[in-house]
């Protein structure tokens, strides 16, 4: 299957030991091919943001295996990690992370300053921030710009180092009701003019409309998955 | 610049309390180790100029268990055409039991160093000429400069005094002599020959019964660094066992006195790399402070593809500007400390005013001492850092 991007095949994470282990996932298995737009839906607790870390090799699986591009993630060492982290995978999470002490500009090439492939950097980092809208914020210092800004710009961050997939933790779960809109039409805008993989763990599936795929979690388990036509609320 | 450099950087400036503080320790520290050298370097040095000053000169000649028989102003003259050397003069030491009257009274009666000098060669080999603060220094045949103790012990002699001396001259024979006090010498610190008379030469022979005899040559140098060299020249120069001469340099004539004062700058120097020391756990503190208020960003850095070793080597570069800029401050204020202590020819309560000098090579050693304390500092609080999981990390606030 060349199209796809992930594979989550049984994935277990458990925490504690014996009688006291609990199953944050239990058995996950699903795929994601190429280009799609996919949604992580559960309630708070249900394992979606485990299955999440799980994906963007934050953290490592208890039983069950991920691949990503078709690699056996669970064969790589931390350094490895952390580089397939760098080139492989973008991250935009609920409170935007950005590092305050280092300019809008300077977040969004920092990925390509740690890959060390620094040539055109800037140039395609302004053109990012000027796809979003931010190109008269790009040197002031992170946490001089609002939430919706910051969770924009590090929506560039996610894409400098042009990912195979783009993982987002709740984006919007910090937002007020106008910027996580546009936070999410900006998503999908990019998912469909740069055709990144897009997973966004969410708990209110409503906002993100049409989706290619809806994974639905409970108690660590996916309960649904399926290509989900969501109706545009009118 | 290196993205690692350029964040660490960051990291601390934007936080100037962490590094002004932890860049303080380091100056601090170093400060320490200056003053500490300024004061007690300086003594010492202030010490060993007085010695070579007052006593001994950069090169001092005696005969061994004997007195010099050879011509003392042969010998001067012979000295004199090294073009190392400034001026020489003889001296000739004795102990004498001295007495003053007053209002028709004795006082004291006690024994005192004397020492016998050329009024003219001293004044160019010695600056004890300068330490007259009342009167002035030995010149006619009769006359004599009490040691400022000496004045005191005698009930506070001044000028114009006069004052007995009982001596016995080479045969056992008791010579009682009457003299005038011309001058009272004082040194700061008592380090001259506040303790002892001093009167002419010629005077001190002929009560002794030598009139020839010497007991010792201080040769003043215009070039310190060749006292060795004068040295070899003399005794090659006079090499025959009847002349037995001694010629030792400063440090070797004067080694009873600096050989302890050196144990105890060793010791003060190591109080103050101790104080060195404290100033390296402050920055481990303040470093760890730094890591704490950090995690989020280090969790972040790492979810993005930063590696454990760039972690590392941001806080340890954080380690290298806090030791730099508290190397660079400290060496400030450590020469400021010692240009004032120079200039001021600074004294503590009357005693002996320090001899300071810029010693380059010190500064320069505790300065690189004080950097690489600060970057092993760093490395504990930078080891912490990478042991930082990214998600944990994240989820904190």
């Amino acid at each position: 299957m060349p199209d796809l991007v992930l594979e989550v095949r049984e994935v277990d994470k458990i925490y504690g030991e014996a009688e006291t282990a609990i199953y944050a996932l239990k058995n996950v298995s699903f795929s994601v091919k190429k280009g799609e737009f996919i949604l992580i839906v559960g309630s708070s607790g249900s394992g979606k943001s485990t299955l999440l870390n799980m994906i963007g090799l934050l953290d490592r699986p208890t039983n069950g295996k991920v691949f990503i591009d078709g690699l056996d993630t669970s064969t790589l060492n931390d350094n490895q990690i952390s580089s397939f982290r760098n080139s492989k995978l973008g991250f935009i999470f609920q409170f935007s992370n950005l590092l305050a002490d280092l300019t809008v500009l300077e977040n969004v090439v920092l990925p390509r300053r740690i890959q060390k492939t620094d040539t055109n950097a800037v140039e395609e980092a302004k053109l990012l921030l000027k796809t979003v809208g931010l190109e008269s914020q790009m040197n002031k210092y992170s946490n001089k710009v609002s939430g919706g800004q910051a969770q924009r710009v590090a929506i560039c961050r996610s894409l400098i180092n042009k990912p195979t997939i783009v993982l987002a933790d709740e984006p919007t779960g910090n937002l007020d009701s106008v910027s996580a809109e546009t936070t999410v039409q900006l998503m999908k805008s990019l998912n469909r003019k740069l055709g990144h993989t897009f997973i966004v763990v969410t708990h209110d599936r409503q906002q993100f409309g049409d989706v290619d795929k809806v994974i639905t979690i409970r108690d660590g388990k996916i309960i649904e998955d399926e290509i989900t036509e969501i109706p545009t609320i009118t | 610049m290196d993205y690692r450099a350029k964040v660490g950087l960051r990291f601390i400036t934007r936080r100037r309390g962490s590094l002004i503080a932890a860049s303080l320790a380091v100056a601090i520290a170093i400060l320490v180790v200056q003053v500490n050298v300024v004061i007690f370097q300086g003594l010492y040095n202030a010490i060993v100029r007085d010695q070579i000053n007052y006593r001994f000169g950069h090169v001092y000649i005696t005969r061994q268990e004997n007195f010099i028989t050879k011509s003392d102003k042969m010998l001067v003259n012979w000295l004199e055409r090294i073009p190392y050397v400034d001026a020489a003069a003889p001296r000739l030491d004795a102990v004498a039991s001295i007495n003053a009257t007053g209002s028709g009274q004795t006082i004291r009666d006690y024994s005192v160093p004397v020492i016998g000098v050329d009024p003219v060669l001293d004044t160019k080999a010695s600056t004890m000429y300068k330490t007259v603060g009342d009167g002035q220094y030995v010149s006619s045949r009769n006359s004599i400069v009490l040691g400022a103790i000496v004045a005191r012990d005698l009930g506070n002699s001044h000028v114009g005094d006069s004052v007995k001396l009982k001596f016995k001259d080479r045969n056992g024979v008791d010579e009682l002599r009457r003299f005038t006090v011309v001058g009272i010498t004082e040194t700061a610190g008592s380090v001259g020959l506040d303790n002892s008379v001093i009167m002419n030469i010629d005077t001190l022979r002929e009560i002794l019964g030598r009139p020839h005899e010497t007991q010792s040559i201080m040769v003043k140098l215009n070039d310190p660094t060749k006292d060795q060299e004068v040295k070899d020249l003399f005794l090659r120069a006079f090499p025959t066992r009847s002349d037995n001469f001694k010629a030792q340099t400063i440090e070797e004539s004067a080694e009873t006195t600096l050989s302890g004062f050196r144990s105890g700058i060793a010791l003060i120097n190591l109080v103050g790399y101790f104080g060195m020391m404290s100033s390296a756990f402050a920055v481990v503190t303040i470093q760890m402070m730094q890591v704490t208020s950090k995690t989020r960003e280090i969790g972040i850095m790492r979810a993005i593809g930063s590696r454990r070793k760039d972690i590392l080597i941001i806080f340890i570069f954080q380690g290298m500007v806090i030791g730099a800029i508290g190397a660079g401050l400290g060496t400030i204020f450590g020469v400021s400390y010692t240009a004032y202590a120079k200039e001021t020819h600074m004294t503590f309560q009357g005693s002996l005013a320090l001899e300071v000098t810029y010693n380059w090579l010190g500064i320069l050693q505790t300065d690189i001492l004080a950097f690489l304390l600060a970057v092993v500092a760093s490395i504990y609080p930078a080891y912490k850092a990478t042991k930082l999981q990214p998600v944990e990390a994240m989820r904190f606030a």
